[in-house]
């Protein structure tokens, strides 16, 4: 958006879709990365470079407390990894079978599942929500002798509600059922320990809360037996082979990495790392609180987060549709916001007759003073809709 | 979607010529005096009165047929009474062009 003489300061609040601005270092790591020649696993190009892969693998495993660097698998996004996991899961199994999901997910959960259900693959039940939240007595409900898969969030992008997650990995690793549990929305924003809980698969994205560019993602497998690989391609390893190599990381990427969009993750998590994720989380909650605050005694606006565990607040203002609204925001306070349905079509059939909303989302790099201008903004566009 | 810098900021007679063909929905007391207008079938135009920026948005359906119907818009409205006469007839051939092209569906009028 260009600036124009007079117009208040620009107000990033869609962090939920990408983190906005980057931290200095992850711009600086973007532009090493493409000063110096890449390391290239098994190729003749390694010299003095930095083999950002692997480090990058070692960073992630630290930050989420995970036992096999090597089961980090890069993708291109959040939406990538899902679908590597569930298509290779589905032709893992090879007959079809009985899955589960819930109201919450998104569309790069939705739509695979129900491709896979049009194709005759899988049949899929859906978990409802309950005040934000799918509990593990909730799934229960859903299970069938048949059922071998559950994928769910463990943040919803609209309403800002945290799963607890434990319980379902435990049914679920005690019953032979194959979790995946989609991180976008938490990954680098609430602390991950994924030594603590059995899950089959974990999904993240480096654009959104681990402050990476767009285009980098992946994904932690911990049984690589648990899916089949639905890519083949060069690795850079056991290259007069035609077939491809059954090793981690290799098993599930081919081609040549995004070195860049690699550079950024670690350079974010290495951000995280140095403000602390505690500190991360807590600053979030905090930014999201206070805007609920300056905003909840408006009776003009409907708020439908009004306690939420990310920085994630949704709402709608009377009288107003959500993509007006936005663009009064956008236009008049230069505010970034995101309405519509956020990808996420069944959360908003429940909670706004499938409308869709407004929602602001905050990073640690939003300060109380954006927060509180922005609640402002809000307030007055409430006003403005009311006369 | 496209956004549109005019020549001129959009006035107030602006909107009263929209009215003869889609819904108006006009916000005064906002910061800036936001409105929006629809033609269900055509486009939809949000902007601010006073401000020379408007955001067109194109059904993308029939795109083709109705690209051009913000510009005539804006042109017709510089002929008054006679303008909106005018426009009538254009979007009476748009719509034929429609039928023509969805005879088993009809248009949705």
């Amino acid at each position: 958006m260009d600036a124009h003489p007079g117009d208040p300061p620009l107000i990033y609040l869609n962090n939920a879709a990408t983190t906005w601005p980057k931290p200095q270092g992850v711009l600086d790591a973007v532009t090493r990365s493409l000063q110096t020649p890449f390391f290239e696993h098994g190729r003749s190009t390694a010299g003095s470079a930095m083999d950002y892969p692997s480090e990058t693998r070692a960073a992630l495993a630290g930050l989420f407390h995970a036992e096999q660097p090597d089961h980090f698998i890069f993708t291109r996004s959040a939406t990538e990894s899902l679908n590597l996991l569930i298509h290779g899961f589905v032709k893992k199994q090879g007959a079809p079978f009985h899955a589960i999901t819930t109201e919450l997910e998104h569309n790069s959960v939705l739509r695979p599942l129900h491709t896979l259900t049009g194709e005759g693959r899988l049949s899929l039940s859906m978990v409802p929500f309950q005040e934000s939240y799918v509990t593990l007595q909730d799934i229960k409900k859903a299970l069938q002798p048949e059922t071998r898969l559950v994928v769910m969030t463990h943040g919803s992008n609209v309403l800002g509600s945290l799963q607890n997650i434990r319980p379902v990995a435990e049914y679920c690793a005690e019953n032979n059922i194959f979790l995946i549990v989609d991180g976008a929305q938490t990954a680098g924003q609430v602390p991950i320990n994924l030594e603590a809980v059995p899950l089959g698969a974990f999904v993240f994205t480096g654009h959104k809360a681990l402050f990476g560019i767009p285009g980098i993602g992946g994904f932690y497998l911990d049984d690589p037996d648990a899916i089949v690989p639905v890519q083949q391609g060069g690795t850079g390893t056991d290259s007069r082979s035609l077939a491809h190599p059954q090793e981690m990381p290799q098993k599930f990427e081919a081609g040549t990495p995004n070195y860049p969009g690699i550079a950024s993750l670690l350079a974010g998590i290495r951000f995280i790392e140095h403000e602390g994720q505690d500190r991360v989380t807590r600053k979030g909650r905090d930014l999201a609180a206070l805007f609920i605050s300056e905003i909840t005694r408006d009776k003009n606006i409907i708020l439908y987060t009004p306690a939420p565990d990310l920085p994630v607040v949704s709402f709608n203002i009377q009288g107003l549709d959500n993509d007006e609204a936005g663009y009064i925001l956008a236009k008049a306070y230069n505010i970034i916001t995101r309405t519509g349905l956020h990808c996420a079509p069944l959360v908003h059939d429940r909670i706004d007759s499938g409308k869709g909303c407004i929602r602001v989302s905050f990073s640690c790099l939003n300060t109380p003073e954006e927060c509180r201008s922005a609640a402002m903004a809000v307030r007055e566009v409430a006003e403005g809709a009311d006369r | 979607m496209k956004e549109f810098i005019l020549e001129e900021p959009l006035t107030p007679g602006f909107l009263t010529f929209l009215r003869s063909f889609g819904t108006v929905k006009e916000y005064p007391h906002m910061k800036r005096p936001y409105f929006s207008f629809e033609q269900e079938h055509f486009i939809s135009i949000k902007g601010f009165v006073g401000d020379p920026s408007v955001e067109v948005r194109y059904r993308k359906e029939f795109s083709d047929l109705t690209s051009d119907y913000f510009h005539l818009l804006l042109f017709y409205f510089r002929e008054g009474e006679n303008g909106i006469r005018k426009m009538q007839g254009i979007e009476e051939s748009i719509w034929e062009r429609m039928k023509v092209r969805l005879p088993e569906e009809g248009v949705p009028r």
